[in-house]
């Protein structure tokens, strides 16, 4: 497999950069940093250097027109994603950015709940409730009596299924962004709109939107890269996009060099969407920090009509992106409730906890050292690697599983195998070490990231006092960073747990033996048509996203810069 | 204390990987609540602890393979035979299932020495008998679904479901490849929709008269029927009637859960016990009543059920060796894919 000489190569290349820079000294800090690095990079550079190795001919003429049919549906659902998230996103944010009406303060918090809904947990509720016999025709049935509903219920499933089950599940990201873009706007701004005889529309349209536009990118950048990424509600409306299409010919054909190159594709397109996001957060940032002249705007009050449109506009994207869910897999707990008593909660809950705890301890513990090391050295080579190491977080759950799993054994069968040592391959592959090893590559840009901004708040001149005091760098850390940097850490706790408690295609390829979470759980029954099943360990899973989403709110909305 | 919540943790994440004890591991893609309960009836006979993993057929199967000879699976468990056939074909599985037990409980077309059927289950024709007379259903076969006079009257499920894939792997078996490639083709042409959803929602689509006919397996009808699925599903599994294509030649396509054997089973004597104990009557009733499937071996009858509204006395195809269905699952696949089978 060339791809791992490759990295082989990259690591020498690495190693001479280094030695070449003399002013470094070799310390734990470089060490961490390039280990982190090389961690997260063996993924990306095992599908990278599959590109160019032969796939099996067999399938070639199939192939060929499988591509152009990965390509086109993952283009469209793409496309009317980032439409519809859009409008959900910026509508809801405008209304309760530069309004007061009836439960304006109420839907601020409340829409962002609709994170606690992963898409696949909202492709069975559009399932359950839209299919034959489903629970709309229930309903219609006790409200109107016998008839056959069945043709008058529309069908969201195929394409159409997905499309929504991704919109209500991520139009979070955007209105969170465009909320917090809109807040920072100067009154100026609004009344340089007045000035001109500017309508209401015409102000949004001229003003108000192209000012938030870096984080109205930075979200639908976002949106993008998950919803390319998606794996479970696709996978569920069998839609064979970019990502699935790698899954399936890696399962089904055999061809892991095809899956590959699939991959490769599919990185371009997350590669580009990652660059964006980047320098669109850094212009938003920009935008953030123009203090001059900020004034604080008064909400307008609505009312009438149109505080009645904007209210039911929220209730409305509310409504159904997490209402809807939630009471249909209620609903479904109470109809068949053995399927409650069936399922060891507590297990779940203890194992949840668990892979949380630990993911998260590791995931801290390196974001630290790797923060720590780049401030007290502020080398380039170092923040380099940091730089390339958060990639992890573009990349689908479902590609770093299966590029694990090839590493893990080509590295055991070529390498460990020839020094005549034991496999390693059970540490790896189906144990928990495997699985937090690969969350931690997933999910380290959330941990560095947020660490890191944290860390920004703090001024450098407050380290050179504590040395000053006769503080070493370690006391230094523990007694004057880490209290600095606790609500950051508690923030990035949450952000890690929610993402482990929602994490599907990783976990399902990677878990040890009898080993389940509320996501597996769900998925695995409904998976074989026992979508009753699944409503329970999905309904705790949106009732435990939703607690850790109610604590995060308060650092999500705030509304004044600290 | 910090260094010892460190070094607990590490301990912790090591000890989950190197356990031993008396147990089988179990690769499993059939996630029935009567399986598990079959598999602590088993723990509490032999003391044999069954470890599990479930998942979709082929991510467990992707896993066997990566852990190569050090995979710590023993049996693989999922309910097609087309996939312990592929997993055959990849020289994934070792024989050692040919116990006297085994061989006098399973007919020798529903095994070979590397894997058996533990339940089988028909994949049939369903149809409105509003809608659909008995001339037209006279003799039906699996060949005549291609018939014209079925145009936008067919549901099915998708070409990538296992099922399917291993009955157009029998049909390639008994017709070949060509004729096949051209049924598959007349298949489309019929059907009433794009395929989507699973097998219920194809008997669904019957009842609510999307459709005329559909295919799928004999579990989902009897499961509308138990009440397990609602009252609303009970009604409108009233609604359908099943037919047993092919009586007149070779009989109803048959398919099974099957055990494999996974070549480098660290528990392989245990293994060959736990399949063994699959095949006792009182498993195979088990099954039967739960999962609403046939049973593997003689003297067990199905679920009343399934007795009552689908009939017993249907002629299954003994003849189609169940290892075909493997080795042709390519083919399969491709017939479909060309013939523009979503």
């Amino acid at each position: 497999m060339p791809g791992i000489y490759t990295n082989v190569k990259l690591g020498t290349l690495l190693f001479h950069v280094y030695k070449a820079d003399y002013n470094m000294k070799l310390n734990s800090w470089y060490l961490s940093s390039f280990l982190i690095s090389f961690v997260v990079l063996i993924p990306i550079i095992t599908v990278f250097t599959s590109f160019f190795e032969n796939t099996s001919n067999y399938y070639e003429i199939l192939k060929n027109t499988f591509l152009i049919e990965y390509i086109l549906n993952s283009i469209t659902l793409l496309v009317s994603v980032l439409i519809l998230t859009f409008i959900f996103g910026i509508g809801t944010a405008y209304l309760v950015s530069f309004y007061k009406f009836p439960g304006s303060n109420f839907f601020k918090w409340a829409l962002i709940l609709s994170f606690a809904v992963p898409p696949y947990i909202y492709a069975y509720s559009l399932t359950a409730f839209f299919e034959n016999y489903g629970t709309a025709f229930t309903i219609l049935k006790n409200l109107f009596g016998d008839a056959n509903y069945n043709k008058d219920i529309p069908k969201f499933d195929g394409m159409l299924g997905a499309i929504l089950s991704i919109s209500f599940s991520l139009f979070a990201y955007v209105y969170i962004l465009a909320r917090a873009s809109f807040l920072y706007q100067s009154q100026n701004l609004i009344d340089l709109g007045k000035n001109l005889g500017f309508s209401k529309i015409k102000s949004f349209y001229k003003i108000i939107l192209p000012a938030a536009r870096p984080a109205i990118v930075a979200g639908l950048s976002l949106v993008a890269m998950e919803t390319l990424a998606e794996f479970g509600a696709v996978d569920f409306f069998s839609i064979n996009t970019l990502t699935t299409g790698i899954y399936n010919s890696w399962i089904y054909f055999d061809d892991l060099a095809f899956a590959n190159r699939i991959s490769f594709l599919l990185l371009l397109f997350i590669f580009s969407l990652f660059i964006l996001e980047n320098l669109s957060r850094r212009k938003a940032k920009y935008h953030l920090n123009s203090k001059g002249g900020f004034k604080q705007k008064e909400k307008i009050k609505l009312f009438g009509v149109q505080a009645f449109l904007a209210f039911m506009f929220c209730f409305i994207i509310f409504f159904i992106s997490f209402l809807f869910p939630l009471s249909q897999m209620l609903y479904w707990t109470i109809k068949f409730p053995e399927n409650l008593l069936d399922l060891d909660i507590v297990n779940l809950l203890l194992n949840t906890v668990y892979l949380v705890t630990i993911s998260s301890f590791v995931l801290l513990l390196f974001s630290l050292i790797s923060n720590y090391g780049n401030r007290v050295s502020k080398n380039k080579i170092l923040n380099f690697l940091s730089t390339l190491s958060i990639s992890g977080y573009a990349i689908p759950g479902v590609i770093l599983a299966i590029a694990f799993i090839t590493f893990i054994a080509w590295f055991d069968n070529s390498i460990i195998k020839a020094l005549g040592l034991t496999s390693i391959k059970k540490i790896f592959i189906g144990s928990i070490f495997g699985l937090v090893l690969v969350y931690f590559i997933r999910f380290y840009s959330l941990a560095f990231n947020g660490i890191k901004s944290g860390y920004e708040k703090i001024n450098i001149s407050v380290d050179e006092s504590a040395y000053l005091l006769g503080y070493s760098k370690r006391k230094t850390f523990t007694n004057i960073h880490i209290p600095f940097l606790r609500n950051s850490l508690i923030f990035i706790i949450i952000l890690i747990s929610l993402e482990i408690i929602r994490e599907l295609p990783i976990t399902l390829i990677l878990r040890p033996f009898n080993f389940e979470t509320f996501a597996t759980t769900a998925y695995i029954s409904a998976s074989e048509d026992l979508l009753e099943a699944a409503a329970v360990p999905s309904l705790f899973l949106i009732l435990i996203a939703s607690i850790f989403i109610i604590m995060t709110s308060k650092y999500i909305l705030r509304e004044k810069n600290e | 204390m910090k260094k010892i919540t460190i070094s607990a943790l590490i301990a912790l994440l090591f000890a989950s990987t190197f356990a031993i004890a008396n147990e089988v591991n179990v690769f499993n893609a059939r996630h029935y609540k009567a399986d598990a309960e079959l598999y602590s009836k088993f723990t509490n006979k032999t003391g044999i602890k069954v470890n599990l993993i479930n998942g979709k057929s082929g991510a467990l199967e992707k896993r066997i393979i990566s852990e190569g000879v050090d995979s710590s699976a023993d049996l693989y468990i999922t309910a097609d035979a087309g996939r312990c056939g592929a997993m055959d074909a990849k020289g994934t599985l070792q024989g050692g299932l040919t116990s006297a037990a085994i061989k006098a409980a399973v007919p020798a077309s529903f095994r070979t020495s590397k894997w058996v059927g533990i339940a089988k289950r028909a994949r049939i024709i369903y149809y409105s008998p509003e809608r659909v007379t008995g001339a037209e259903l006279s003799g039906m076969t699996y060949e005549g679904l291609a018939d014209p006079k079925w145009k936008g009257r067919l549901v099915i499920r998708k070409s990538s479901n296992i099922y399917n894939k291993s009955l157009v792997a029998s049909l390639i078996k008994n017709n070949g490849k060509k004729a096949t490639a051209t049924w598959a083709e007349g298949v489309v042409a019929n059907m009433a929709r794009t395929p989507t959803g699973n097998d219920r929602a194809q008997i669904m689509a019957v009842a609510a008269g999307e459709a005329d006919i559909a295919v799928a397996n004999t579990y989902y009808l009897a499961l509308m029927l138990s009440g397990k699925k609602g009252a609303e599903q009970q009604e409108a599994a009233k609604k359908v009637k099943a037919f047993f294509p092919n009586q007149n030649d070779r009989g109803t396509h048959m398919n099974v859960s099957c055990a494999a054997l996974v070549k480098g089973a660290p528990n392989k004597a245990n293994a060959v016990k736990l399949v063994e104990f699959l095949l006792t009557p009182s498993s195979q009733e088990h099954f039967t009543n739960n999962t609403f499937e046939f049973p593997m071996i003689d003297g067990v009858s199905p679920s009343p059920l399934v007795v009552n509204n689908l009939g017993l006395d249907f002629k299954q195809d003994m003849k189609t060796k169940l290892a075909s269905y493997g080795k042709n699952q390519a083919a399969a696949v491709e017939v479909m894919t060309a013939a523009g089978w979503k």
